[in-house]
């Protein structure tokens, strides 16, 4: 998608639960960036980037401890929409985003990447070499 | 995130989760109302309140706590929720699973 992002955020870490609350706190900063974004949007995107950020730690690290899988989180702010590029070096992510449902009502857990992908407008996954990369979208035109 | 439980009288409880309710804080959560049940306490509200945040993980705390306490022969309800937790029960239509209540008394007092 073209143009230029109007404020970027970054935040380096590992893939450990201490990291989910670095995250809410990058998301503040990105606000600060963006009073004008509207509630509504903002907590979409918070929860869509906070449910990929949880599967990440869940599930990258594999044998490893969290503190050996880096993580890195770029939040974007463009004209129309809201951007979080992840990279982290964990094991590749066995899944079909795309498949991805929600479960039945009464399932206690397994609904985080379908949580995120009714929140958002796009949730993606790539394995790149001995990466992989998640993208959540916001759009906010 | 802190947990306040307060014990009401006729087998009452009220958990008021303060903070981020997400992977870190909701085994804690299903652990206490699992606790709270077994205690004698099979009629649950939650008080949402000061639960600033949610996510599915929390979510799911909560509907197991729901399960825990119908199996008990008692039932959870949630209350006061927050703006970005009534978001999240409609995103994923648990609104009428886990129905929104006012207060707590409201909550305790519906059938």
């Amino acid at each position: 998608m073209p143009g230029e992002p109007r404020a970027v955020r970054v935040l380096d870490t590992c893939a450990e639960p201490d990291c989910l609350d670095q995250v809410h706190e990058l998301l503040e900063q990105l606000w600060e960036d963006a009073p004008e974004i509207p509630a509504e949007h903002r907590m979409r995107f918070e929860l869509a980037v906070a449910e990929v950020t949880a599967n990440i730690v869940r599930h990258a690290c594999g044998e490893r401890s969290g503190n050996e899988v880096a993580l890195e989180l770029r939040l974007l702010l463009f004209q129309d929409r809201l951007e979080a590029q992840f990279r982290d070096t964990g094991q590749a992510a066995e899944v079909d985003v795309e498949a991805v449902q929600m479960p039945d009502e009464l399932a206690d857990q397994g609904r985080g990447l379908a949580m995120a992908r009714v929140a958002a407008d796009q949730v993606a996954y790539q394995r790149d070499g001995e990466v992989n990369r998640w993208l959540v979208v916001k759009r906010c035109a | 995130m802190e947990f306040d439980v307060e014990n009401v009288d006729g087998g009452r409880a009220v958990v008021a989760p303060r903070g981020r309710l997400n992977m870190v804080a909701a085994p804690r959560l299903r652990a206490l109302i699992a606790r709270t049940v077994d205690d004698g306490h099979r009629q649950v509200v939650v008080d949402l309140a000061a639960t600033e945040f949610m996510d599915s993980s929390g979510l799911g705390a909560l509907i197991a706590g729901l399960k825990t306490a119908r199996q008990a022969g008692g039932d959870l309800r949630i209350a006061r929720v927050t703006p970005q937790v009534a978001m999240v029960l409609q995103l994923t239509n648990l609104d009428r699973v886990l129905r929104p209540y006012d207060s707590v008394e409201a909550a305790f007092g519906a059938r």
